[in-house]
Order: structure tokens, then sequence, then C-alpha cells
């Protein structure tokens, strides 16, 4: 009787210590990929920059039309992803590099899409690259220096990184446009990627933020009668 | 029942890091070539052709190259971590 309470509770104990490793192991393959999708959401975002080879593309009639259709059917077809994601047609799980709150929202990838498509569509490039450089590079270093450095050092990082893109982007302009420029365009996207709300993801907000504070301006100028514009940074092939 | 649940979903991150493995040789290599049309772009037009106006596209080349490189470098460190892990 006493030999086999013993097996009994050598053998329970045996189970217990099997399942905690299983458990463990688990834990472990799950905090690997978290790490892997890290650096995957990272990549992802510098990725984006690439869209910037829409400007490069020749000016032609059939092109031209390209450049509206193609865009808006990319990001429909993104958009009746997400969809059906979040009606639960798609499992959540085939989503590699999804985060928790986007369960049961559109996932940051549409609002990264349709962002870039209303800078395409209806800004000019002048505005529209700097916002685009902003999204792809800004957010993702202001995540990583958030982690070493802190929140404030991060978005002071993430102010200047943004006001060189400015800088780069509308060199041309007078030195008090330039000024101006990357000023108000900074403190857009720092504005963009502190305010968190909701439904509404930091990646559009990064990029749209910026672009409507240039819009105003622009058009607040050229109703005074001067146009602040620089020329355009990319030519077409 | 959970374990069965469990597994599948299990699989299915498997499934997903190969998934990722796919994807890698496109978000590395896309930028690389773009940033490189951009810079090919600006030494036949701006460089040989002497037009400033092309100077615009070498930053842009220069920045999507620099920063596409600073942050597929700890990508790939992942990725191989997570090959040595398998």
């Amino acid at each position: 009787m006493f030999f086999s309470e013993m097996t009994a509770r050598d053998t329970l104990k045996r189970t217990k210590q099997k399942m905690t490793e299983y458990q463990i192991g688990i834990l472990e393959q799950l905090n690997a990929i978290e790490v892997d999708a890290h650096w995957f959401r990272r990549v992802f975002h510098t990725f984006a920059a690439s869209f910037l080879f829409y400007y490069l593309l020749p000016d032609e009639k059939w092109i031209n039309l390209g450049k509206i259709v193609l865009p808006i059917i990319i990001v429909a077809c993104m958009a009746v992803v997400e969809y059906q994601r979040i009606r639960g047609g798609l499992d959540h799980h085939r989503f590699f590099g999804l985060r928790n709150y986007e369960k049961k929202r559109p996932a940051s990838y549409l609002y990264f899409g349709i962002g870039v498509l209303v800078l395409f569509l209806l800004f000019p490039q002048q505005i529209a690259i700097p916002c685009i450089l902003c999204a792809s590079f800004t957010d993702p270093i202001i995540g990583e220096s958030r982690y070493y450095l802190g929140k404030k050092r991060a978005y002071l990082i993430g102010f200047v990184v943004s006001l060189c893109f400015f800088l780069v982007s509308w060199y041309r302009a007078d030195w008090w446009i330039l000024l101006l420029v990357c000023l108000l365009g900074a403190t857009g996207v720092l504005i963009g990627e502190a305010k968190k709300l909701r439904f509404v993801d930091d990646d559009l907000m990064i990029q749209m933020l910026p672009a409507i504070l240039l819009l105003l301006l622009w058009q607040g100028c050229v109703a005074l009668g001067v146009n602040i514009l620089p020329p355009k940074m990319i030519l077409p092939l | 029942m959970k374990t069965s649940t469990n597994r599948r979903n299990e699989s299915a991150q498997k499934l997903l890091l190969r998934l990722e493995l796919w994807f890698a040789p496109l978000l590395l290599v896309v930028p690389l070539i773009v940033s490189l049309v951009f810079l090919g772009d600006w030494y036949v037009k701006g460089f040989i052709g002497r037009s400033a106006s092309y100077d615009g596209e070498l930053f842009l080349g220069l920045l999507l190259l620099i920063g596409n490189l600073l942050f597929d470098i700890p990508f790939l460190r992942s990725l191989r971590m997570q090959k040595k892990k398998q």
C-alpha cells in the first residue's frame, strides 16, 4: 500500500515537472517569436521607404493612370483582408508580427498603407516625401531609443531625425521657409507619434499630421501670394 | 481539446516563422535596389550630366541605403539566432 502510494506521488511529481518543462519550452518559443516579430516590424517600416520609387515612374498617360489605380487596389485588398480578420474569417495567428491590441481593430500596416495612399494622391511630393521618410525611419528609431534611453530622450532624438528629413527634402527652399517647415513638420511628427489614439494608429498620424500642417502653411502662403514649395526632389525616369 | 488548439497555434507560429524567412529577401533586397536606382539616376543625370536638380535623389539614395542597412543587420542577426535555436 505504502509502496503504491509512493509511486503514485512520484508519477504525479514527474508529470508536474514535465508539464512545467513543456510550459517553459512553449514560453521560450513564444518569446523567441516575439523578438523576431520585433525586428520584423522594424524592417517592415524601413522597407516602406522604398515606396518612394513611385515618384521615379515615368510621366506617361497609362503609367499615370496606373499610379492612381494600383495603389487604390492594393490598399483596398489590404482593407478586405483586415475586415475578414476582424470578423473572424481569418485566424489572427496566421498574421505574423501583429500586436495583441490589433486583434480587434485594423492592423497598423493598413493605416500605414492608407497614409501613403493619401500622400501619393492628394499631396505634392515635396510634402509627401519627408512624411513617408518619417513614418519609415523616425518611428522605429524612436521605438528603439525609447527602449535604451527612455521616453524623453527618444522623442528628442526623433525630433532631430525628423528635422533632418525635412531639411534634406526642402534644402532648396529659402532659409526662413526651411526653418519654419522643419520645425512645423518635426513637431507634427512628434505629436503624431506621442499621441496614442484608440482606433487610429500612430503610423497614420505620423504621416498625416505633419502633411496637413505643411499643406495649411503652403496654402496660407499661396493665399498671401507666396509659393513656398521648392522644386521637385525626385524627377521621373 | 485545449492541447490540440495549442498544438495548432504552435504549428501556425512555426509556419509563420518560415513565412518570415521567405519574406526576408524581399524586405532586405528591394530597398537596396531602390536606393541603387536613385543613386544610379543621380550619377547618370546629375553627376555626368552636371545637373544639380538630381542632388535630392543622391540624398534619398544614401538615406535609404544607410537607414535600411542599420535595421537589416539586427534583423538578420535575429533570424540567425532563430535558426540556431531550431
